[in-house]
């Protein structure tokens, strides 16, 4: 299970070999076989055992900002795998092999808008001409993407402008679909401007710091991306690698307002846009824990969805060198 | 599978090293002296054998139930009972 702190004041120790969360007068213990990852979105106090407890369990830390971007996390300091790994995944970000697979997350990523647009469709007949409008824009840009070759180098901004586009028509279908108290007038980040901008970004601020465990325990390096340049402290390849798992935050965060979870009361206004709050935060990760406890079909198994982000990056560590 | 240990321990000091040890297998308590939870078949055998370092054979007793599914479906719980979904690890996040 994923232990989320989300009251302010809460207090995390070691006792025995478990973790004892105290909330006011309320305690919980459960052992680190049950656990594994916690998440402390709000001020908790946490003493070091407890941290040298996790790490040496292989349960990760993260703290979320209130934008659920992880501003940090507790880890071991060590590589999770042979620098050898690193070393091909440098050597190939600029190599046609390098753009293939580059490209080929990026369609992935489109394809799966697509088919959620799709699924969509099913069961709004009266939606069903606008929505072909926007998934026939989508393809077009997909297949224009297909087309592309060279090297990153060159065609980096083409790749990056196409999948700008597309994901413009996507949300812009996705906002069409929403109940008018609930349509929103594209992305915007740090702050959202709109609830729905809030769930989503609070969705990829978790989904992030999943992507970037799966990279260090494949021993991918986390800095080192094909699609996004190298910046200052920039984890361009989890920035690369997350696009195709956006698709699950995007559905789970779709169907909370579908159902009709959401309330006004999971926002607080803040200058210029709106963040999530505590009540907020608890609906959307115990969705999100759904979806990825969710199995699906992968490669021909049926694996939890959460797993498939492990299974990827062993698999691209594994073909970088060639296994 | 999901296992019941239930002990009857004279000595303070070796119960709350079962108890311990219980817990930190991943058991739940749910009695006093009753703990519930899931356990893969390596560390019920492997608790089993801890327990029974611990305990004096001649005078204590700790039994190791396992259940299968079906029937803790059955189960009935009256009064004050105990988070059926979290001994069972149907919990998939636990909010503070």
């Amino acid at each position: 299970m994923q232990l989320v702190i989300n009251t302010r004041g809460s207090f995390l120790k070691k006792q025995n070999n478990c973790f004892f969360v105290k909330v006011d007068d309320k305690t919980f213990e459960v052992s680190e076989k049950k656990v594994d990852s916690i998440l402390i979105t709000t001020s908790a106090t946490i003493t070091t055992d407890a941290i040298k407890f996790a790490v040496e369990n292989n349960i990760d830390i993260v703290f979320l900002d209130n934008f659920g971007d992880p501003f940090g996390r507790v880890w071991h300091s060590k590589l999770g795998s042979t620098t050898y790994i690193r070393r091909r995944q440098l050597e190939i970000s600029d190599e046609p092999e390098g753009f293939r697979l580059a490209k080929g997350w990026i369609e992935q990523k489109i394809d799966s808008q697509i088919l959620f647009l799709k699924d969509l469709k099913k069961n709004r007949p009266d939606q069903k001409d606008e929505l072909d409008d926007y998934i026939s824009g989508m393809e077009d840009m997909k297949s224009q993407l297909e087309a592309l070759e060279g090297k990153l180098d060159e065609m980096r901004g083409k790749i990056m402008g196409l999948e700008g586009m597309a994901s413009r028509h996507y949300f812009e279908a996705l906002s069409f679909l929403l109940p008018d108290r609930w349509k929103f007038n594209g992305r915007s980040r740090n702050p959202a401007k709109d609830g729905f901008n809030c769930l989503l970004n609070y969705g990829y601020g978790v989904l992030y710091s999943k992507v970037e465990k799966a990279c260090i325990i494949a021993g991918l390096d986390p800095y080192v991306g094909f699609n996004h340049t190298d910046d200052y402290n920039k984890k361009s390849f989890v920035f690369d690698l997350i696009e195709m798992y956006r698709i699950h935050i995007d559905r789970t965060v779709f169907n909370l307002f579908s159902k009709k979870q959401v309330s006004d009361n999971f926002f607080d206004e803040i200058p210029n846009g709106m963040t999530l709050n505590k009540e907020g935060k608890a609906v959307l990760i115990q969705a999100v824990n759904e979806t990825f406890d969710k199995e699906i079909s992968y490669r021909g198994r049926n694996i939890k969805i959460g797993n498939t982000i492990q299974f990827d990056c062993h698999r691209i560590a594994n073909n970088l060198i060639g296994k | 599978m999901l296992v019941w240990v239930i002990y009857d321990i004279t000595e303070n000091r070796v119960r709350q090293k079962v108890s311990d040890r219980c817990k930190s297998y991943g058991l739940y308590r749910v009695q006093k002296s009753v703990f519930l939870g899931d356990l893969n078949t390596n560390d019920r055998d492997s608790l089993g054998l801890e327990c029974e370092e611990l305990i004096d054979i001649e005078r204590d007793s700790v039994y190791i139930f396992p259940m299968d599914e079906q029937s803790f479906k059955k189960v009935q719980l009256l009064g004050q009972a105990f988070d059926k979904e979290l001994v069972s690890d149907e919990v998939i996040t636990k909010f503070f």
